[in-house]
């Protein structure tokens, strides 16, 4: 910005903030077409079985159906899916799990829809489902899909671990369950498709990652890519639920093309909940040890991540655990074993953390037992271990810059402190107890090469457009976008617009996933503008006769600040001629990608920490975990905007106690029985305690202005810190998520003698 | 499943007189609306279909908080949870129905759910049925042959039944609650929006005197395919100077009389533990045998 006004490092409102309080942000759910008809889709009741017919007859002959459609009528590719093309999108031969789709219907009117979808009569040869992943993985056990049910296996080695437990004075060992959650994201799935004149195909869909839904229908309806457009409607919430899960545009898509009239397909809440990806349940067992004077000798685990149905991001993922499987610490001995595999549920695919909360729960709470062991208090023996500039990571990676999470733990070590003497609750059965979680993140995928894209156009009078394929899915990258140009050409944040979510007009950017928007696209927003307002110092040097370094551009003006001398973007455009200064600007981060026979690697550029701190309270005799205080240090690199960061933080608490405390899929034989928000227990307002954010800034020299994300950073030591406070309020380890009463009570029963009366 | 409303006729009587003519008029095919926080659920689910709804909300005199000279009190069933929260009258006299009303959902659900809807809609979890059983509250009916009287406690049948027949709650009666001193307590895992695994409301009259406890009321909810008036628990209490071996008896007495399910919030063995922990909790504090002040959660 001009002056000394900055635009980054700055909490300046959402550049959305005043249309959604005013209700006038639209989405999928707002869309009205002329002419539109409503799609429906028929989904099975059993979690494994073999179609044997499907009578459409009777849904057909209903008034104001105007399309059923089964397999064989897509014209296209039948199977989608980020990874591996596994997924059908309507099942012919046989259905993988309870909700998988078998028809499509749609009609002039939703309830007409709904009759229609009920009234498609399929047949089923009901077989026994595959629900355990461990048992999935016998050869003996029925497939999932064709290729066998362990569908990725990731390692990873470093030094010799039994040398490092040889050399380990005190050993731990362990094994942990998390369960199936759900993103539970505001707004379920849904697109709105239609055909133009011209036969080309333009879908609104709410969605992190536009391109690629435009991929999928482009395949599925049997086109080029250039015929499909893809819109992002405003999206309430994604947190990785709406990457990889192209169906619903599909629907529309499928239903707009077939009858040429514009289709929406809404998702329910129950669909929602049943079908589409969740967070992948583990299995695991860790073995940890450690020297008497509190170092870290080795690290083995074995986990197994439950893929459901289809892979989706599944290898991802659990590649995800595999490499962060260490933690944040120096362990000169690893092995990690880590398998994706099938089972007959609703496919597991990207959910905020991507692995890492799972292991979290697990190295932490054995990092605490080790502590314990040793006599040494869990924050002074993490920080007898941790990274620091310097360190090698578990995958051999040597980090240079940017390692705050030292910092964190110091920090955390204050909150701690005071917490303190809030531990006494008068009531003799109320206990209470602090516990530290943390963790770290490496930021964007784990693969080369992966790239970000940004156009910046700067006009004459110094305002500029910023085109970008990253979309803001409700974390506020459009702001930072605005920030990042607004700084870079020193003009008020209302002279720069962002133009994000639209396939025609920006450029493909990859998934807002992976907490990867800040560093990538923002350093590619960043170079972009950097590029423009270069060139534009140089046609002022030219016209000036001085070198552009001695220049600078502020508010549509570049002046010469020795000589006091200026002139407007106006002038100088008209004078060489230029209507508008485009550049592109590119950012790929530097990485290795990980050896598969070891694991070793440099996977990411640049990593996020953090240190939490959850003070619990337990009821003794109901089980009942209240959390009462939570302080979060995150290492951010810069917080271009801090309130933003600070809200990532907090939804991040809310989202990873639900995970310690209360969320779950419940399963009968592999059927959900609680796809609703009265069953399926997400934290509210009442629950939570406000949350203290406290921000370490470490830069990162290769990130935008120094930094480097937080959205899943800041999730994954939360439950970690959750379950170790219950430990330390009552002396139970819960070694299966989520810590609901009933659960704590059990452990609670079969508790070794109390810990000595606070 | 949830789907979309299916048509229905929707009538708004002005009268009492002219609803109870819809409902002779149209039987098991009308039902009533309040609020609808309940209705309007399960209408959308799919097992529900109503023919005909019947607003009771144009009606008027069937809202409203009656504190009569006497002591006792009259809610009309259309006064939402909401008022008696704010009520401080009820905060202040009966603390126990004050609870049971203000642990309901959230800000949003109590300003739209009534008391009359709570209790008709004969959930064993029903936050207000265990504080209202307690206090010997009874339905006020209207039916075809005019007004009746019911005990709460005769009021429910089984989950989702009563002993209406086709006939309209119009409001509760309490009678005077005196000095008793009285508990509500609500096990769920969320402190809001959230259903009763286990719940509990119990009311003592100890005379400060002697220390002899005169009527006890001990009420169970969650636990039974109705509300639960746990008798032989109240008659351990009855009578009786309440030492700390007498509350853990009556405790023990209600977790026999309970006949938990086991669902989604908990299995029946967990339930039937949580009778005995909250009862004894609820009796140790409204007893003021318990150190510090009332705990309740909401
Ligand atoms: C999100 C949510 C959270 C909830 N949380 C709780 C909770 O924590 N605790 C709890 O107890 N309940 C809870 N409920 C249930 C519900 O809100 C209450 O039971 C509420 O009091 C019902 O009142 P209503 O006026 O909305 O009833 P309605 O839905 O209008 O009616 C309920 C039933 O009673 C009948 N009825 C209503 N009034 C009369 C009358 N005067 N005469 C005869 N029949 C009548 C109706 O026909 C219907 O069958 C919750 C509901 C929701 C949606």
């Amino acid at each position: 910005m001009a002056d000394n006004q900055k635009a980054v490092g700055v909490s300046v409102p959402r550049i959305e903030a005043r249309e959604k309080v005013l209700g006038r942000s639209v989405y999928v759910d707002d869309l009205r077409r002329e002419g539109m008809i409503w799609g429906k889709v028929v989904r099975s009741p059993h979690p494994r079985a073999r179609i044997v017919h499907v009578d459409v007859t009777e849904a057909r002959g209903l008034p104001g159906v105007v399309a059923v459609l089964t397999a064989a009528d897509v014209p296209g590719d039948r199977y989608v899916g980020p990874l591996v093309k596994d997924q059908p999108i309507l099942c012919s031969s046989s259905v993988r799990f309870e909700g998988d789709a078998v028809a499509l219907v749609a009609a002039t009117a939703e309830e007409v829809a709904e009759t229609a979808r009920d009234a498609v009569r399929v047949e089923y040869e009901i077989l026994e489902p595959v629900l355990d992943p461990i048992a999935a993985m016998s050869p003996e056990a029925p497939q999932v899909q064709a290729g066998g049910n362990v569908a990725s296996y990731s390692k990873l080695r470093r030094g010799d671990v039994e040398v490092g437990f040889r050399a380990a004075d005190v050993i731990v060992e362990d094994s942990f369950s998390t369960q199936m959650i759900d993103h539970a994201y505001l707004e379920p799935e849904g697109a709105v498709a239609e055909v133009d004149a011209e036969g080309k195909v333009t879908i609104w869909v709410c969605s992190q990652y536009p391109h690629y839904d435009r991929q999928e229908v482009a395949r599925v309806l049997g086109v080029s890519l250039a015929r499909v457009r893809v819109i992002q409607t405003t999206t309430g919430g994604g947190f990785g639920g709406k990457f990889g899960s192209p169906l619903v545009s599909c629907y529309a898509a499928l239903l707009a093309a077939r009858t040429g009239r514009p289709a929406k397909v809404l998702y329910t809440r129950e669909e929602s909940l049943r079908t589409t990806v969740k967070r992948h349940p583990y299995r695991i067992h860790y073995k940890v040890g450690a020297t008497r004077s509190g170092k870290l000798t080795a690290v083995e685990a074995r986990f197994v991540g439950d893929t459901g149905a289809y892979l989706v991001v599944g290898r991802a993922v659990v590649g995800k655990s595999t490499s962060h499987g260490a933690g944040p610490y120096e362990v000169p001995h690893v092995k990690m074993d880590g398998y994706a595999v099938y089972t007959n549920k609703a496919p597991a695919g990207a959910m905020r953390g991507y692995g890492v909360p799972q292991v979290a729960v697990a190295y932490e709470s054995l990092l605490d037992e080790l502590a314990r062991k040793l006599n040494l208090d869990p924050i002074e023996f993490r920080l007898k271990n941790v990274l620091r500039e310097g360190s090698q990571t578990a995958t051999g990676q040597t980090l240079l810059h940017s390692v705050g999470v030292a910092e964190t733990l110091e920090r955390a070590a204050d909150a701690r402190r005071e917490m303190t003497p809030h531990l006494k609750t008068g009531k003799p059965y109320l206990k209470r107890g602090i516990g530290v979680g943390v963790s770290w993140h490496g930021i964007g995928a784990a693969r080369s090469p992966s790239q970000a894209t940004a156009y910046v156009n700067l006009c004459g009078d110094g305002s500029a457009t910023v085109l970008c394929g990253s979309v803001d899915i409700g974390q506020g990258s459009n702001t930072l976008f605005s920030q990042i140009a607004a700084e870079e050409l020193g003009v008020p944040l209302d002279q720069i617009s962002v133009v994000t979510g639209d396939t025609l007009t920006t450029p493909d950017c990859e998934a807002t996933t992976a907490t990867r928007v800040t560093y990538l696209s923002g350093n590619a927003v960043r170079l972009a503008a950097e590029k423009a307002k270069g060139t534009a110092l140089e046609l002022a040097a030219k016209h000036f006769g001085c070198l552009p370094e001695h220049l600078i551009l502020a508010r549509g003006k570049v002046q010469v600040p020795d000589a006091a001398l200026e002139i407007s973007l106006t002038d100088l455009f008209k004078k060489h001629a230029v209507q508008q200064i485009s550049a592109l600007g590119v950012f790929s981060p530097d990485c290795t990608p990980l050896d598969p026979e070891t694991g070793q690697g440099s996977p990411h550029a640049t990593y996020g920490f953090g240190t939490h701190v959850a003070l619990v309270e337990v009821d003794q005799e109901t089980g009942a975990v209240r959390l009462v205080d939570y302080a979060a240090f995150n290492d951010v690199g810069k917080a271009i905007n801090p309130q933003a960061v600070e809200g990532q933080i907090e939804g991040a608490v809310a989202m990873g106690t639900g995970y310690a405390l209360s969320e779950g899929m419940i399963f009968d034989r592999g059927k959900i029985l609680n796809p609703s928000f009265a069953t399926y227990l997400l934290l509210t307002a009442a629950d939570l305690p406000p949350v203290r954010v406290g921000l370490v800034e470490a830069p990162e020299p290769t990130g935008p202005y120094g930094a480097k994300g937080v959205g899943e950073p800041s999730m994954n030591p939360v439950a970690a810190a959750v379950i170790n406070a219950i430990y330390d309020a009552v002396g139970v380890r819960i070694r299966e998520l989520p810590a609901v009463p009933e659960t704590v009570f059990a452990a609670l029963k079969t508790r070794q003698p109390l810990p000595a009366d606070r | 499943m949830l789907s979309k409303l299916r048509e229905f006729q929707y009538l708004r009587p002005r009268s009492l007189d002219e609803a109870e003519e819809l409902i002779q008029q149209f039987g098991p095919d009308a039902r009533i609306l309040a609020g609808g926080t309940d209705l309007l659920v399960r209408m959308k689910e799919r097992g529900l279909r109503a023919r005909v709804v019947v607003d009771l909300k144009a009606i008027p005199g069937l809202a409203g908080i009656h504190a009569e000279p006497d002591g006792s009190l009259r809610i009309g069933a259309l006064t939402t949870l909401g008022d008696i929260e704010r009520s401080s009258h009820i905060r202040a006299h009966f603390p126990l129905l004050w609870q049971g009303a203000s642990c309901v959902g959230s800000v949003q659900v109590r300003n739209r759910a009534t008391v009359g809807g709570n209790l008709c809609n004969a959930s064993p979890a029903a936050d207000t049925a265990p504080p209202l059983l307690a206090l010997g509250g009874e339905a006020i009916l209207r039916g075809e042959r005019g007004e009746r009287r019911l005990l709460l406690e005769k009021f429910f049948t089984g989950p989702g039944r009563t002993a209406m027949g086709q006939e309209i709650l119009v409001g509760i009666s309490i009678p005077p609650n005196g000095a008793g001193s009285s508990l509500y307590l609500k096990h769920s895992p969320r402190r809001a929006m959230d259903i009763a695994i286990v719940s509990v409301a119990v009311r003592l009259d100890v005379d400060s005197q002697t220390g002899v406890c005169g009527k006890a009321s001990i009420v169970l909810g969650a636990v039974a395919p109705v509300p639960l008036r746990a008798r032989a628990a109240e008659q351990t209490l009855e009578g009786q100077r309440l030492t700390a071996q007498r509350l853990e008896d009556a405790a023990r007495a209600a977790q026999e009389a309970a006949q938990p399910i086991g669902d989604l919030r908990g299995t029946a063995a967990y339930r039937r533990e949580m009778v005995w922990v909250l009862t004894r909790r609820a009796l140790v504090e409204a007893s003021g045998a318990g150190e510090g002040s009332t705990f309740f959660q909401g």
